[in-house]
């Protein structure tokens, strides 16, 4: 009973003041390398506009047509982009501001990046968001995300190369090797971290379910062809819903226990 | 359109883009990826969490053996569509085939361009600086500090829900997103299988294997999921990955 009391007492205390965990996610640090992430894809962008204007004249392609390229892409990104920001925002009471920026907002995606927090959480013992979600966890989550993200860099970084020089040798592999073992690999991670939430408490059944509901009912409801924009604003809305459901049966004392 | 002006002109023009690109596109990515390991390292080292670096390795490692064929297969599976010089772009931006590819391809169409092209490329390229721009913008004004003031003001007892329940809302949804966008009906049955054999029978009989449980399901299904796989008539070439 004591320990039970104590973490009563500690999260009332903590509720006060920003969680030791959030306190330490959003030090200004982390800020400052989130912020180099977004500064080295605005470089970026402004190098490649420049060697693309100057390459335009020898391809037969006006100046007029490089800015409605621009222009297209940036509208085109406008309703994904808004789609990532409503994900981003469920996910800053887990990792924090400058985390999720430059995770779930730029390199990675939010299905990789939870899928590999709450993977790395499990090494430790640790529950992602849990009682036992502490500033080392946290440390040790954003250390193997990162990792992971890094790897999908260093494997661009490796094979672009050789992809350019090699023509197109790799892409010759067998084509069913290509599609299956990818969709097998995707649907064995999310399928098993899905069902690991499912004895944890009733709340997160009822969470996993409702999101499941309604992320099946935006992506049927996006065969209308008004409705298309449901196919990207699917996952933001899902997991809203599925975070509304969870308050609900939360607060109505289904939450785990202690 | 790009007919009328093929030959050493336009090889010239797009050798100096693809190679400035290239060397550019290289180095910044490097440089992405330092400053995102650069917050976790500092974390490690200099905030005093006590964290050894067998606790790293095993987390790492755990996050690898799910995920390693991921990152091997989609550098392989976007080149075609991006060419090299968006690569550098796309790798370190993300959410690339729900926002890149489409920018791009509408991009495209729109100055009558096509892929593959020179013409074409450069539209890519010039989409994804847009796309870039609005979704840099967007996040730190929306996400940065809009969403930084929200956390500040929501009451305490709903962020706490939040942050013990958005991992389930987030993979419910994902599962769903995965079984329909894919469309591998046997892997997605085999992938059930094996996840609950795993979780429920496996975990339960050896606990210290509840570390991996997911590199194992993974890589189970992967096996099993190969050997049931929907043999198409043909070659089957009619089985490459499906782009919008």
């Amino acid at each position: 009973m004591i320990p039970t009391t104590a973490l009563a007492t500690a999260s009332t205390a903590a509720a006060a003041e920003p969680s030791p965990v959030l306190a330490l996610a959003n030090t200004p640090v982390l800020w400052i390398c989130a912020l180099g992430v977004f500064l080295v894809v605005a470089v970026q962008s402004v190098i490649y506009m420049k060697a693309a204007r100057k390459a335009a004249p020898a391809v037969g392609m006006t100046p007029q047509e490089l800015r409605t390229s621009f222009r297209t892409g940036a509208i085109a990104a406008v309703g994904p982009s808004l789609a990532v920001v409503l994900v981003a925002i469920a996910l800053l009471a887990l990792f924090g501001t400058p985390a999720t920026l430059v995770r779930i907002g730029l390199i990675g995606s939010v299905s990789f990046e939870t899928a590999a927090a709450s993977i790395a959480a499990g090494t430790t013992g640790a529950e992602l968001g849990g009682p036992t979600y502490t500033p080392q966890v946290f440390a040790i989550v954003f250390f193997a995300m990162s990792m992971g993200g890094a790897m999908w860099m260093l494997a661009t970084l490796i094979l672009t190369p050789l992809l350019q020089r090699g023509g197109h040798k790799l892409e010759k592999v067998n084509p069913a090797l290509m599609t299956v073992v990818p969709a097998a690999a995707l649907l064995g991670a999310f399928i098993s971290l899905g069902l690991a939430e499912v004895p944890k408490s009733p709340v997160h059944v009822i969470t996993l379910l409702t999101s499941a509901a309604v992320m099946g009912l935006c992506l049927v409801l996006a065969r209308v062809p008004g409705l298309r924009w449901l196919r990207e604003w699917g996952l933001g809305i899902a997991i809203l819903v599925g975070l509304t459901a969870a308050y609900l049966a939360h607060s109505a004392g289904l939450g785990p226990v202690g | 359109m790009t007919a009328t002006l093929t030959g050493p002109q336009t090889a010239a023009g797009m050798g100096e883009f693809e190679r400035t690109t290239s060397r550019w596109g290289r180095l910044t990515m490097i440089a992405g990826l330092v400053f995102s390991l650069a917050g976790p390292l500092y974390l490690v080292f200099f905030a005093d969490l006590g964290v050894t670096a067998t606790q790293l390795f095993t987390a790492f490692a755990a996050v690898a053996g799910t995920f390693f064929v991921i990152w091997l297969v989609e550098p392989l599976t976007y080149f075609p569509i991006l060419g090299s010089a968006s690569m550098y772009q796309a790798f370190m931006i993300g959410n690339i085939s729900n926002k890149l590819l489409p920018a791009a391809l509408i991009a495209q169409s729109s100055i009558g361009a096509k892929p593959g092209t020179p013409r074409g490329s450069l539209a890519a390229v010039m989409a994804i600086c847009g796309a870039a721009a609005v979704h840099l913008v967007s996040l730190f004004v929306f996400v940065g500090l809009l969403g930084t003031w929200l956390i500040s003001v929501i009451p305490p007892d709903v962020t706490e829900v939040v942050r013990i329940y958005v991992l389930p809302s987030v993979m419910g949804a994902v599962i769903i997103q995965a079984i329909v966008s894919l469309k591998q009906v046997r892997a997605t049955i085999v992938a059930f299988v094996v996840a609950v054999l795993v979780l429920f029978v496996l975990v339960p009989l050896v606990p210290s294997l509840a570390m991996v449980a997911t590199a194992i399901v993974v890589l189970t299904t992967l096996v099993i999921g190969w050997f049931v796989r929907k043999r198409e008539a043909g070659a089957g070439q009619d089985a490459t990955p499906e782009v919008p």
